[in-house]
């Protein structure tokens, strides 16, 4: 079994003028041909575009390493290049091409025959919703329309990475679903690795499976979004009236353990298996009245704050202390 | 190829590049014209031996089509040239060639390549067709003594093709804006050759000239034909400053066709 990462990176540093922009990074991020997402965060100016730009060979790497699909970032640029796609932030394109031209243009410099490159641009831009417009020049495009035509052109050779910067950047609700599910269906559907650059938490939320997180060119956090999903980090927040002290001492009953927050405010663990209903037939049997009851785990959102520092632990660390 | 394809596709779907490149033709049309003249001499019966002996295909008769020719070409580079680079810089397209398997150096060729292409359908393609015609019409001892002005008029050509190439792509990369880019590329030439004018007559000297890329161009183009040469420095004065000229747009070309700008 094939267990090439998609990203792996050995004491990467990346120097810009003197500046020194990533400081020694290493990492291993996904592994290929699973079809899985890493979200890439952080605050702006934590070096999240240029270890992208870095990827794709755009900045040189002033010291260690930095491999795609286990292939070299400097040695064997042009073979990793035919298999990554690449949606910039900004927007990028042709003005004067129509989207079919500019795509099918975009697979042939990727590799594809002139013939099959056609075929696959025509195919994309009705997968991305453009069919009706492919025959438009794409400077006539709206904003949401030249965010899809960027993605198009990253998928139309079938890459096996895509590596996407701000892809739900300015888009409204509706087009920022619409984008988050061909993300989702790319991997799950056509088993294509992404590599999401988004400051937008939510989004990394629902479409990866891996995060890193980046603060001043350094890795502060690196979780497994999926693991973090099925594991004991859920948690509640329950407020109750009546004589709570007994509560501490009950909540071993059910494997569970708790912390007072005062005024019968409690954050509570819950470990695997164990579901909220326990929660209630204890307080129950405590006599305890349930003012509020949440049920959550820890939040992308509170795992960042807390990488950032603006955090001292996640509710669900708070509940487990 | 796939690059120069698509420009050339989108190069002659410009009108005013199309009316152009066929008025370029005329010159040409009418060198064959003289050409046929010059190789049928009961045609020339009436006229004076002075001019009979005047009108003679040979190194100068040359250098008068390539000095026209160089012009259109000048024009026609300020038109087209800088449509091929700057709405890639424009439109930020550049880390969407780069993302993919091509370098800045192979998009670089790429699009000089068009320029070239482009220009030599004016310039040494109609001289090579001139030179064969009037091989045919003189016959094999005229090419067996006079082949090195078509090699001449070919390299010639190609020198400053490339030139005008640099300078369309130089111009372009640096404005960006197509329009302005197109003017950058003729005010080049026309500011050059004032200043070095200028430089002749202050200081009172002849290098100056070579500061000016079309008289060395010219320069080169003289010892190649083998015509006289205007007054000023040599062939080899002229190739060097030629060469710094190259190199010159070269890197400012390098420094310009980058996917992203870093701001330092």
């Amino acid at each position: 079994m094939d267990n090439t990462a998609v990203v792996e990176l050995e004491n990467l540093k990346v120097k810009l003028g003197r500046r020194e922009i990533l400081h020694g990074i290493t990492c291993r991020l996904g592994v290929s041909g699973k079809g899985k997402a890493v979200g890439l965060l952080g605050p702006n100016g934590a070096g999240k575009s240029t270890l992208i730009l870095t990827l794709l060979g755009f900045h040189r790497p002033s010291a260690g390493r930095a491999r795609i699909l286990g292939m070299d970032c400097r040695r064997s640029m042009g073979e990793a290049r035919s298999r990554i796609g690449y949606m910039p932030e900004n927007d990028s394109f042709i003005g004067e091409m129509t989207a079919v031209t500019f795509l099918r243009q975009m697979a042939e410099l990727s590799g594809l025959p002139p013939k099959a490159a056609l075929e696959k641009a025509h195919e994309v831009l009705f997968h991305v919703g453009l069919g009706e417009s492919r025959y438009r020049e794409l400077r006539t495009y709206s904003y949401g329309m030249k965010q899809m035509a960027k993605l198009a052109q990253a998928i139309v050779h079938g890459p096996e990475l895509v590596v996407l910067d701000e892809p739900t950047n300015g888009l409204d609700p509706a087009a920022r679903r619409r984008m988050l599910k061909l993300v989702t269906d790319m991997k799950a559907e056509q088993g294509m690795n992404v590599l999401v650059c988004s400051h937008l938490l939510r989004d990394i939320e629902q479409v990866c499976d891996e995060a890193v997180i980046l603060k001043d060119g350094a890795i502060v956090h690196h979780c497994n979004l999926e693991e973090e999903r099925r594991s004991n980090r859920s948690f509640v927040e329950l407020e109750v009236t009546g004589d709570d002290q007994n509560l501490r001492m009950a909540l071993p009953e059910i494997g569970a353990e708790g912390v007072s927050e005062g005024s019968g405010r409690w954050r509570i663990v819950l470990p695997a298996g164990v579901e909220v209903e326990a929660i209630w037939g204890l307080t129950a049997r405590q006599n305890l009245l349930v003012r509020k009851l949440t049920h959550r785990r820890d939040t992308l959102e509170e795992i960042f704050l807390k990488a950032m520092g603006h955090l001292a632990h996640t509710p669900g660390e708070s509940a487990a202390l | 190829m796939v690059l120069p394809r698509y420009a050339w596709r989108r190069l002659y779907e410009q009108r005013l590049v199309i009316l152009l490149t066929m008025a370029a033709f005329v010159w040409p049309l009418l060198c064959a014209g003289f050409i046929y003249l010059t190789n049928h001499v009961e045609l020339l019966q009436g006229l004076e031996p002075e001019f009979r002996e005047f009108i003679q295909v040979d190194g100068r008769f040359f250098s008068i089509f390539m000095y026209v020719q160089a012009i259109c070409a000048v024009f026609l580079a300020a038109l087209a040239g800088p449509g091929l680079v700057a709405p890639d810089l424009a439109n930020n397209a550049l880390p969407l060639y780069f993302s993919r398997p091509l370098t800045r150096w192979s998009y670089a060729l790429a699009r000089l390549t068009v320029i070239v292409g482009m220009l030599s359908v004016v310039t040494w393609i109609p001289g090579l067709v001139l030179f064969a015609l009037q091989v045919g019409l003189a016959g094999g001892w005229w090419f067996v003594a006079n082949w090195t002005l078509g090699a001449g008029m070919v390299v010639g050509f190609l020198l400053w093709l490339l030139v005008l190439g640099l300078v369309a792509m130089a111009s372009s990369a640096y404005v960006k804006w197509r329009i302005v880019a197109g003017a950058v590329s003729l005010a080049f030439f026309f500011i050059l050759s004032g200043v070095s004018a200028m430089i002749d007559e202050v200081f009172r000297v002849t290098w100056g000239h070579v500061l000016d890329p079309a008289w060395s161009v010219n320069r080169v183009w003289c010892t190649l034909l083998g015509v006289d040469p205007p007054e000023g420095p040599g062939v080899g004065a002229s190739l060097v400053a030629l060469s710094a000229f190259i190199v010159l747009l070269v890197a400012v070309i390098e420094r310009k066709l980058r996917p992203v700008e870093v701001i330092r």
